[in-house]
């Protein structure tokens, strides 16, 4: 760990100037303080942003649903507006990470969460995204836990997040402070894909703050739910993910919300799935017809081919799951 | 068999160290305070093969609390006299001593700080330059060493005329120990002594190391580890850190800590090796086996070759007249392996286990039948006698608890929503070693007794066996035995390994606390003033710190009396078990039957564990408590090893790419289903003179093979390569 000096904001103005002096942000430090100790990350600065009063779980006027930066992955995952409005986001957190890290981290921070490439948390190999121009060693290297949606021959690292998955299907908005006010910008805009500069991951300005994730306002009734594939049971990443909600009225699917997580550089909307739902009566063989077009666009490598398969088959079974087979 | 009354012997009792460890008073080798301690950190090689050009350490010396960076250019020449270990031919790494770099992550340099901090940080500012070579990692293909041989019979023409001819080649993986407690040691000189404390499965074995590579007497080392957070074999020599630590506590001449990261576990210590395992198989139509080759090859270091018992079982599990092996080493550019948890039985019966389950299904006969009909009277490659081999036993207690007749034959043919079921069995077999040992018994006048050995404990509960072992055969309460353990002062005990240590040190223990006891009794029954004066020393028994007649309670005395009667301040002994000389008169080995059912998503590729059963034939259980310690946690490691683990190494550089315990993954509690073992009665006295046969490495064998099959069960599907991850599933 390289050496750092640490201040704790008192308030929200004092982050944001510490933030323009180059500070980095920490709140629960799951991953962060991780990446220092492999001097992945050496941060000058370290501002703890953990006593700033975004904490707050509200439903808005317009009935969207507002998470605080702040708040707690165990937090969230057990509020009862959160599970009652958006099991699949309770559903995410819950299969994430451990017990004790989901009492530390926070959703800001999830979803700022940096990817477990294991040749970018190991400062000895070739990795654009923590050195941009020194190569990527995955693309020919072990890359079985890796992307194969939204890679560039720079980087096919994956973004690890369980809930950022359904914060993408559920078309969240990340809303940000900067020194300018306030803005919010589309989950999908948030987080980037790598392209040829994979060492920027996220629409942020210089010191900006996430101060909270807004899920809009859905259709009702709304049945969602997450399903994460992985090698062990407890304390995995995803090989692969679904995040499904449907608005299902008169038998007729009415909208149609759906990400995949383990398979791309960042959580993989499935519009072309979406569309395929949309209109449709549930049954067996349209989940099977909707999830044969989770994997457009995918470019497998040496060790991860059997995700195209298992994608589709991840979508499928999470449609028939929330979706029914009547 | 012991007069004396079995009290402590057999109850389930828990740890007699469980509440310091669980209120973490149990000192590990890190955890120990010494005064004026300072911190090295290692640099490992980025590199797989090649030179080391320059190292450039003014950044590292720059910095506030750095004391030294040691490394091939600065570190003494060390005399690393011949020390061969057992099984291992060649020479081992010498630290420092040149510009080589032999493997990815060899230490090249370390740095010691004042502080941790400033050392790790120290370490990261270490620029080494190396001119580097292409290293070769990748087993599939390599060149081999001349193999180890062995045959019987005529297999080539057996196979040419059975008529039921198989071939299989099974693949296993690179596995890592991965014990919760990371290696680490303290080195501190007093003058020309050296202590160390060490994460350590062998103290005696850690003291010759450090003995020889420094060229001193082994009396002027003294090695300290009383605790030890498991091991699984990684504890089984002394390591380059344990070299490192001594070298700079010697160059700065301060006590010196130096603990391993998880990451450098995996290139600092041993490891599973790589495995391929060809089986070519004859029968006749009803299963009974005709012959079996074995061709095995296994990796290990261009500068050790590493050999474990793999050719065994082939030997001698199953009955037939012609059988041939060829067990072939693979030098690459990688470190040495060493002994992991079942050590060559495990990988062999996952081969000869898959390859009966696979004839069964061939043959169509039930997976228990085949192996019944193929059970041999004796020890067909030594024509021994089997002291005890309740296998048969062990099928029908196993088959009987486990339900196995329910199962439907036929694979793929029983479905639980996704999921298809499946069950499988497999046998496992490892031998009932023992060594030489040693234990001294003191007991003092207040009725308490200290017994010491150099042994270890790192997790199957010796402090608590020698204690029941000792309250037994001294007559004394648990609570008044302690049990000291993990000092190169102590009596002689052999390497905490091949699930000898209860019945090595246990003998020996048994054996101090007996003559002990008789002692005592020889003075009682000597002395006029005794009650017991006159008795018949045979008739005498102890209980509960109280010698007295059996049959007549009332006579007797407790030994607190006797002593201070007698001016004794205490009675002192020592205990030893030597291995009879000589050639074995009999097969020595333990046993187990494995059943598993698992569940498989065969749309996700997804295998779970629904539960297990284990029995085994390993002779007298002194612990029953701790032997189910034992044996969940072998079906735990054999879990691993059967569906999650698998160290990757990057071919292009030798890297080893999942160097944490987020990426080389091991059962979380999530994956640990209903886990159930069953011991035979038992009492092997061939083995040892207290009848135990050993439980900590069998407890593994099988496990996997019994998970495969129960897959191919479910599936229909037979994986023949470790683990069994959804992509072969798919």
């Amino acid at each position: 760990m390289h050496p750092f000096s640490f201040t704790k904001a008192a308030d929200t103005r004092s982050a944001l100037a510490a933030g323009q002096r180059g500070g980095r942000y920490i709140a629960g430090g799951t991953t962060l303080v991780d990446l220092m100790r492999e001097t992945v990350e050496r941060p000058e600065t370290l501002v703890d942003i953990s006593d700033l009063p975004l904490r707050d779980v509200t439903v808005t006027e317009r009935g969207g649903l507002r998470i605080g930066a702040l708040v707690r992955m165990a937090e969230a995952a057990a509020h009862p507006k959160v599970r009652t409005l958006h099991p699949v986001i309770s559903q995410a957190l819950e299969l994430s990470a451990s017990a004790q890290l989901r009492n530390m981290a926070t959703i800001g921070g999830n979803i700022m969460q940096r990817t477990r490439c294991t040749y970018f948390r190991d400062v000895t190999a070739a990795c654009n995204k923590r050195e941009p121009g020194s190569g990527c060693a995955a693309l020919e290297g072990f890359n079985r836990t890796h992307a194969i949606l939204g890679t560039s021959d720079d980087c096919v690292a994956t973004h690890p997040s369980d809930v950022a998955v359904a914060f993408a299907a559920l078309e969240a908005r990340v809303h940000l402070l900067g020194p300018d006010g306030e803005r919010s910008v589309a989950f999908a805009d948030f987080l980037l894909r790598p392209g040829s500069t994979p060492n920027r991951e996220q629409a942020l300005r210089k010191g900006e703050l996430i101060t909270a994730v807004e899920i809009p306002a859905l259709a009702r009734p709304l049945k969602s739910g997450y399903l994460k594939v992985r090698d062990r049971q407890s304390y995995e990443f995803a090989l692969t993910s679904a995040a499904v909600a449907l608005h299902i009225r008169a038998g007729v699917i009415r909208e149609a919300k759906v990400a995949a997580g383990g398979v791309g550089t960042v959580p993989w909307k499935l519009p072309a799935v979406e569309r395929h739902l949309i209109g449709e009566r549930p049954s067996k063989s349209l989940w099977t017809q909707a999830a044969e077009r989770a994997a457009d666009g995918a470019r497998p490598l040496e060790h991860n081919r059997f995700k195209t398969e298992l994608l589709k088959r991840t979508v499928e079974r999470q449609l028939r799951i929330v979706g029914g087979t009547a | 068999m012991s007069p004396q009354p079995q009290t402590a012997v057999g109850a389930p009792l828990s740890r007699v160290d469980g509440r310091l460890k669980v209120t973490g008073q149990a000192k590990y080798a890190i955890d120990h305070d010494i005064a004026g301690v300072v911190h090295a950190v290692i640099v490992d090689s980025s590199i797989g093969r090649g030179r080391i050009t320059g190292i450039d350490t003014r950044a590292a010396l720059a910095q506030p609390g750095v004391l030294k960076v040691l490394s091939h250019l600065n570190a003494p020449v060390l005399a690393y006299l011949p020390n061969p270990l057992a099984g291992m031919a060649g020479e081992r790494l010498h630290v420092f001593q040149d510009d080589k770099v032999h493997f990815h992550g060899q230490p090249v340099a370390a740095v010691v700080a004042t502080t941790l901090e400033a050392a790790q940080h120290g370490a990261g500012l270490v620029k080494v330059t190396y001119e580097a070579e292409q290293p070769s990692t990748d087993m599939a293909g390599a060149p081999g060493d001349e193999p180890l041989k062995y045959a019987r019979g005529d297999t080539d023409k057996a196979l040419a005329s059975a008529p039921v001819r198989m071939e299989m080649t099974y693949r296993l993986p690179r596995n890592n120990h991965n014990p919760m407690e990371p290696h680490a040691t303290i080195a501190r000189w007093d003058g020309e002594k050296l202590t160390v404390w060490d994460k350590t499965q062998w103290v005696v074995g850690t003291q010759t190391e450090l003995a020889t590579v420094f060229g001193m007497a082994p009396e002027s080392v003294r090695v300290i580890s009383p605790f030890v957070g498991g091991g699984f074999g990684s504890g089984l020599r002394g390591w380059p850190h344990v070299i490192i630590a001594a070298l700079a506590a010697r160059d700065t001449g301060r006590p010196v800590k130096l603990s391993l990261t998880r990451k450098q576990m995996f290139f600092g210590t041993g490891f599973r090796p790589t495995y391929e395992y060809g089986v070519r198989l004859g029968s006749d139509r009803r299963g009974r086996l005709t012959a079996m080759t074995h061709d095995i090859r296994a990796e290990t270091s261009r500068y050790e070759t590493f050999l474990e018992y793999t050719m065994v079982p082939g030997q001698m599990l199953y009955s037939m007249p012609n059988v041939s092996q060829e067990y072939r080493t693979v030098p690459l550019d990688v470190h040495t392996p060493l002994f992991m948890r079942g050590p060559g039985y495990a990988t062999a019966c996952y081969a000869i286990e898959s390859a009966m389950d696979e004839l069964a299904h061939k043959v169509g006969i039930d997976p228990i039948e085949l192996r019944l009909r193929n059970e041999p009277e004796e020890d067909e490659s030594s024509g021994l006698p089997f002291s005890t081999r309740k296998l048969r036993e062990c099928y029908a207690v196993g088959a009987r608890e486990f339900g196995w007749h329910r199962r439907n034959p036929g694979p793929r043919t029983t479905r639980d929503g996704d999921w298809l079921i499946g069950t499988g069995m497999a046998a496992g077999v490892y031998d009932a070693g023992r060594q030489d040992a040693q234990a001294s018994v003191r007991l003092d006048a207040d009725g308490t007794a200290l017994v010491q050995s150099a042994t270890t404990d790192m997790g199957p509960g010796t402090y608590t066996s020698q204690t029941q072992l000792a309250a037994d055969a001294l007559g004394l309460r648990m609570g008044k035995v302690t049990f000291r353990l993990g000092d190169s002062l102590m009596p002689y005990a052999p390497p905490h390994a091949g699930a000898w240590t209860l019945a090595s040190v246990g003998s020996a223990v048994q054996d101090g606390c007996d003559k002990l006891r008789k002692q005592a009794i020889k003075l009682a029954v000597e002395d006029d003033k005794s009650p017991l004066h006159g008795a018949d020393p045979d008739t005498v028994v102890v209980s509960a710190g109280r010698l007295y007649v059996k049959g007549n309670p009332s006579r007797g005395e407790t030994y607190r009396q006797l002593l201070t009667r007698n001016n004794l301040t205490r009675l002192e002994t020592m205990g030893s078990f030597t291995r009879p000389t000589g050639p074995e008169r009999h097969s020595l080995f333990t046993y187990t039957a494995v059943f598993a059912e698992v569940a498989v998503d065969a749309r996700l590729g997804l295998v779970r564990v629904r539960r297990m059963l284990g029995v085994y034939d390993a002779g007298r259980i002194i612990s029953p408590e701790l032997a189910d310690s034992q044996a969940l946690g072998g079906m735990v490691g054999g879990i691993g090893q059967a569906l999650l683990e698998h160290t990757v190494i990057d071919h292009r550089d030798g890297r080893i790419v999942n160097a944490d315990l987020a990426n080389y993954l091991v059962p979380v509690n999530a994956d640990i289903p209903d886990l159930k073992a069953i011991y035979l009665d038992g009492d092997d006295r061939e083995v040892d003179p207290i009848g135990v046969k050993g439980l900590g490495e069998i407890v593994q064998v099988g496990v996997a093979p019994a998970i495969a099959n129960a897959v191919f069960h479910a599936t229909g599907r037979r994986i023949r390569e470790l683990p069994i991850t959804a992509e072969a599933l798919l």
